[in-house]
């Protein structure tokens, strides 16, 4: 059995009109796990919460099943981070930061480092203000994976990269998890980023966990549904989880895909991608 | 900064021209140094989120806290020496060293400044406390020497106590250290409950 390199348990954080409640969730040791919702679901502020960015009010964080408050420096060690924002000193070249980011690690290794400088083509001496979106990802990925971090925590680090870029990074994250140990764990809204690399899924919506499990059994457990407007009326409506309708037809998502095929003939049935999932959950406005 | 360190003391005393000039000039300096520089980094914290990156880390919220309270210690020590230099160069301006008691008073009215400042800024962040301590600051060159010397004037700090001078004479070192203690205590619970 899979050991889990982070549990939170009943996590509760107020942030202003915004709240996350009773947050329970696992990661397993060797899977990339996305993290996934809309635009101010609570994914960020999970995130800050459970690396004690924003103290939580109530509930426990466990990493490598130990409680962060009381392991603090062995757990950040063990981690590495990447925000969507950089935080960067913008006005101080990649070395300088680099100088501040790796005294704090135990464990950093030069080498590494510039192993990812050399394959990024980074330039250790450019002011951190000149790079591209595209480039501070990579050196936030550097300073992140240059200590020989275990779980890798990302905030949205896709948000605006052309998806070339993103592609790259997809392969990075698959080049570090072919060593034992390794986990990711990955916020976005682009879930056509998880498609390829994602083990888990993890849908919050409004500060909610909706649900956490296996992308292949997810999206084994829905179906995309097209038929003829006939098809639906009031008792076939129940059983779609988002259904809409067009002159042409209709389309909905299912996760009950046995009762849709015994109720209705004449359909198409397609495997749906993570986000007609996502959007079948998410509650509109 | 270096520079302006070393010339300040010897400029400030020859335009003040008190028999105390020496303390008043290390003391202005000081202030106008440790605040210039704390502020240069304050600003680049509140723009670019520092802390936060910091405390994503190993390095502590205690740790970042503790930092510029060193770094106020640090940078007092650094005056002092380039003071010394600046003695040394300025000695025909009637610039003197200064006494273990005087640096002691020096360094607790520093102590007494920053121990405001670095909580009041914790807590309101940098753009609502710069508004205050401008004014404070640029306050202080016409303010202080003249609080100063009625202090002195008045023996304020020399109250009797019934122990020797030798120990009298780190009194002010105590008091420093203890403010600051304190006020670091309350800036790390401020900073412990603050979102990043």
């Amino acid at each position: 059995m899979m050991k889990a390199v982070l549990e939170v348990n009943n996590l509760k954080k107020e942030l202003g009109s915004f709240s996350l409640e009773q947050l329970t969730f696992s990661l397993k040791e060797g899977c990339i796990t996305g993290f996934i919702g809309v635009n101010g679901s609570g994914k960020t502020t999970t995130i800050k919460t459970i690396l004690g960015l924003y103290p939580k009010d109530d509930g426990s964080i466990k990493f490598f099943g130990k409680e962060i408050e009381k392991n603090e420096y062995e757990i950040k060690n063990r981690i590495g981070v990447v925000l969507d924002e950089g935080y960067f000193y913008e006005e101080m070249t990649l070395r300088e930061m680099k100088s501040i980011i790796a005294p704090a690690y135990t464990n950093w290794d030069e080498s590494v480092f510039l192993n990812y400088i050399n394959r990024f083509n980074l330039k250790l001496d450019q002011k951190i203000a000149t790079l591209s979106k595209g480039m501070r990802m990579k050196f936030a990925i550097t300073l992140a994976l240059s200590h020989h971090a275990d779980l890798l925590i990302m905030d949205e680090p896709t948000s605006g990269l052309d998806p070339l870029i993103r592609n790259e990074l997809m392969e990075i994250l698959l080049d570090f998890m072919e060593e034992e140990g390794k986990s990711v764990f990955f916020s976005t809204h682009i879930t056509s980023d998880l498609e390829k690399v994602a083990d888990m899924l993890i849908l919050i919506d409004n500060g909610e966990i909706v649900f956490n499990e296996s992308k292949d059994e997810l999206l084994e457990r829905h179906a995309l549904i097209k038929g003829d407007n006939s098809l639906i009326n009031e008792h076939s409506t129940k059983l779609f989880l988002r259904l809409r309708q067009t002159p042409f037809g209709f389309q909905g998502i299912t996760n009950k895909v046995d009762q849709v095929c015994e109720q209705m003939k004449d359909i198409i049935i397609e495997r749906p991608t993570i986000e007609d999932v996502m959007l079948a959950y998410v509650k509109e406005g | 900064m270096l520079i302006f360190a070393i010339v300040a003391p010897i400029f400030i005393n020859s335009k003040l021209g008190l028999s105390n000039g020496s303390f008043i000039s290390f003391l202005i300096t000081v202030l106008f140094v440790e605040y210039i520089l704390f502020n240069m980094i304050s600003l680049q914290e509140d723009k670019y989120k520092g802390s936060a990156l910091l405390c994503i880390t190993p390095h502590t919220r205690n740790g970042v806290i503790k930092a510029k309270y060193v770094f106020i210690l640090v940078i007092f020590i650094a005056c002092f020496l380039l003071y010394n230099l600046a003695a040394a160069i300025g000695a025909s301006y009637g610039l003197t060293r200064l006494s273990i008691y005087s640096v002691g008073v020096a360094l607790l009215i520093i102590s007494v400044f920053f121990s405001i400042l670095i909580p009041v800024q914790t807590k309101f962040g940098y753009e609502k406390t710069k508004y205050i301590f401008f004014i404070m600051i640029f306050l202080t060159p016409f303010t202080l020497p003249t609080i100063i010397e009625w202090y002195q004037n008045n023996n304020i700090f020399n109250i009797d106590l019934p122990i020797p001078q030798s120990i009298k004479v780190w009194i002010p070192f105590v008091i420093a250290v203890l403010m600051a203690s304190i006020s670091m205590l309350i800036s790390i619970r401020i900073f412990s409950k603050k979102n990043l």
